[in-house]
């Protein structure tokens, strides 16, 4: 009966119906939301959201959950800071024998949910941004990812950081994807089947409390062929709150990614977000601010780098819905071959939300003549006292600087990578954790040294 | 050191050196002046080796290799350098970081091995006070923000770490103060010695009072109209550069 409007949520149906058992609280959070994805549909070209995001071969491709595998320690030590706390995941299922979770706060996997203790603040909040009690305008929609997500999540992360504690030691949420061997496509073809893993995060931020969050995505071993993680992680700050979160995105070069991340903010909280993407074949991420309280404030900084056939897509969004409030937004791209890259920045301002300070800056770095960026910068206000700027750019090597730092003896290749690493730098160099900005800055220099395939 | 014969090069299809002729010896400190425009600047860049200039006619030999086929790194390999007119300002890359890897960067090349970051600060510090460069400018970006003035001492700071056997200064001397300008005479002074030589293009004498030019060269129009000897640079103050197209007493 139902008018066919793009791909069939059939696959993806079915996989709901043959899930395996789960924590009984977030049993009916999870039917309300699979019912807004089967509502929502797939989104299509067709949709404005999604006009430059082609799903066709992944919804194409059939999906299976990505199978459970234990996981050695030489596996995980290339994605692992010494001394951090953790919680691993391999294929979107937790593996406590790799993890050792914080003291400080409670983290807890969701699939081993209880009742009482930390269950009561996840069951509020989790999936809050789905089911419209804390999701962006009703313009905005359901995200059909989120949504399908919250129905299909396996297991998954719920941080909760007391009310007051001051958490010095970064918590690193691990997400491996290590997908059965031979589900890989023949290289530059669209997959006939493929692995799917839905990795959740849920972090609760106390009043007046203080905590960095690091969230890693990568391949166990990214030979092994492509696989789609489909992530969704929400942040939920409290009054006074300073949050910083890292998302570090290191997947297969033919892996799918298309992830969903959203952050609520109460009076005076502060949320510091750093989005890092070096791999996936196809990348989407949707990221939402939503300034709730007055006085909070929200950065959303990211910087991906891609070459090959790698697409990117940022979909940024934020709201300011009370007064005094801010946010900033950094984004840059290094783009090499024929990748290509979307960022999409909406910037909303509720008429409520006078003396909003809202800055938003895209800028571009091509590296050859086929990349391709496109920056599309979307304000709405509704206020009248506020300040809004946004700049784009797109742009190329400095053939001046190239020459004078030859000139001086410097080859060609270093040369490049000097002035890469100085456009893309400040996005690295923000990570304040030394272990995680050692190891950004490694990504960083060794996907300038031969990323790309030509 | 230095042969060039009967360049020709064009930049954007317009013919700007129409038949430069120019030898330099080690040891051996020459003067290129000329009035603006008449292909100074265009010299220099073509013996750095920048790639959209197009030699298309005659022969560039540096140390006895023929520079045609060497890039522009291979080119300071060899031990040239080129003080530019306009440095250029490079955000994100620290200048004493940009100095120790172009240093290393030519002793690799040359199979020497490279300075550790303690070697390297110590050679930095004693030639940036050789040429008054002020330590807080090694800390900040290449040339980025820089006074012209700076941006001179700092191209004259990297000649003093690199120690090029040849080193073209392309009108290091305009912009500067009567001070700055000693300071870099100095400079090049100090590095003077007789397996080195130096190609000062300048557009007034004034400099010239500094550093003492074995030859003077008059270029105009892209082509060396009058060689002479350090008399040369005076006899232009004098009288300027008209009517000097013809009288050529040879270099
Ligand atoms: N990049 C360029 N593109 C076009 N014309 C140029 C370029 N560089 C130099 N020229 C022209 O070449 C001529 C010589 O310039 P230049 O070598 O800079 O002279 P000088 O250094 O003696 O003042 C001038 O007419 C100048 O306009
Ligand atoms: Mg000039």
């Amino acid at each position: 009966m139902s008018v066919s409007r793009g791909p069939s949520t059939a696959p993806y149906l079915d996989l709901y119906a043959r899930r395996g058992g789960e924590a009984e609280v977030l049993r009916t959070r999870r039917q309300e939301a699979i019912e807004r994805f089967e509502a929502a549909g797939f989104p299509t070209v067709r949709d404005e959201e999604w006009r430059q995001t082609n799903l066709g071969s992944l919804l194409r491709a059939a999906p299976g959950a990505a199978s459970a595998r234990t996981i050695q320690d030489r596996e995980l030590a290339p994605f692992l800071y010494a001394d951090c706390p953790r919680m691993v995941f391999v294929n979107g299922r937790y593996a406590p024998e790799a993890s050792s979770p914080p003291r400080q706060v409670e983290a807890v996997a969701l699939a081993e949910l209880g009742a009482g203790g930390a269950a009561e603040a996840v069951v509020e909040h989790l999936g809050a941004s789905v089911n419209g009690s804390a999701s962006c305008s009703a313009d905005a929609g359901v995200h059909p990812f989120a949504a399908l997500n919250t129905g299909l999540f396996e297991d998954g992360a719920a941080i909760v950081i007391p009310d007051g504690a001051i958490v010095e030691q970064p918590l690193q949420v691990l997400w491996l994807s290590s997908p059965a061997a031979g589900a890989q496509a023949a290289r530059g073809k669209a997959p006939a089947a493929v692995e799917v893993s839905f990795p959740r995060l849920l972090v609760i931020a106390g009043e007046n409390s203080q905590a960095s969050v690091i969230e890693t995505f990568a391949a166990a071993d990214p030979g092994a062929g492509g696989y789609f993680v489909c992530p969704a992680a929400e942040f939920v700050c409290g009054a006074g709150s300073v949050l910083h979160h890292t998302r570090l995105q290191a997947d297969a070069t033919d892996a799918f990614h298309l992830g969903f991340q959203h952050a609520q903010l109460e009076r005076s909280a502060s949320f510091d977000s750093s989005s890092l993407a070096f791999g996936g074949g196809l990348v989407r991420n949707d990221t939402m601010g939503l300034l709730d309280g007055e006085g909070s404030h929200c950065t959303l900084d990211g910087l991906y780098v891609v070459a090959g056939s790698q697409f990117v897509d940022n979909h940024m969004r934020v709201e300011h819905r009370q007064p005094h409030t801010t946010s900033h937004q950094l984004y840059k791209g290094v783009l090499d071959d024929r990748a290509r890259s979307v960022f999409n920045g909406r910037i909303y301002v509720h008429q409520a939300a006078q003396k909003t300070d809202a800055k938003q800056t895209n800028r571009n770095l091509l590296l050859s003549k086929s990349a391709l960026a496109n920056s599309n910068p979307q304000l709405e206000i509704f206020a009248d006292d506020v300040r809004c700027t946004h700049g784009s750019t797109i742009g190329r090597l400095d053939e001046d600087a190239l020459f004078y730092l030859r000139a001086r003896g410097i080859g060609r290749e270093q040369a490049h990578g000097m002035l890469v690493y100085a456009f893309a730098r400040e996005l690295v160099e923000k990570a304040s954790f030394e272990p995680l900005r050692q190891d950004l800055e490694e990504r960083l220099l060794a996907s300038l040294n031969g990323g790309g395939d030509g | 050191m230095l042969r060039v014969r009967d360049l020709h090069a064009r930049v954007e299809q317009q013919e700007i050196l129409k038949g430069v002729d120019l030898e330099v010896k080690a040891g051996e400190v020459h003067a290129v002046m000329g009035p603006n425009g008449s292909g100074k600047s265009t010299l220099a860049q073509v013996l750095a080796g920048r790639e959209d200039y197009d030699v298309t006619a005659g022969s560039l030999e540096l140390f006895g290799e023929d520079l045609a086929e060497m890039a522009p790194e291979e080119r300071a390999h060899a031990g040239l350098f080129l003080a530019f007119q306009y440095p250029v300002e490079i955000p994100g890359v620290g200048n004493s970081y940009f100095l120790k890897a172009a240093l290393n960067a030519i002793r690799k090349a040359r199979g020497e091995n490279e300075l550790d970051a303690m070697d390297f600060l110590q050679l930095l510090r004693e030639r940036a006070e050789l040429v008054a460069v002020d330590e807080a400018l090694l800390r900040r970006p290449v040339n980025e923000g820089f006074s012209g003035g700076e941006k001179k001492r700092n191209e004259i700071l990297q000649m003093a770490v690199l120690e090029p056997r040849l080193a073209v200064l392309d009108e290091t001397d305009s912009g500067l103060d009567i001070d700055a300008l000693k300071t870099v005479a100095a400079g090049v002074n100090a590095l003077r010695s007789e397996d080195r030589a130096f190609v000062v293009i300048t557009h007034y004498q004034r400099l010239l009072n500094y550093i003492v030019p074995d030859h003077v060269h008059v270029l105009l129009d892209g082509r060396i109209v009058r060689s002479g000897g350090s008399e040369l640079a005076l006899e232009l103050e004098e009288k300027g550069y008209a009517g000097l197209t013809n009288g050529s007493s040879g270099g």
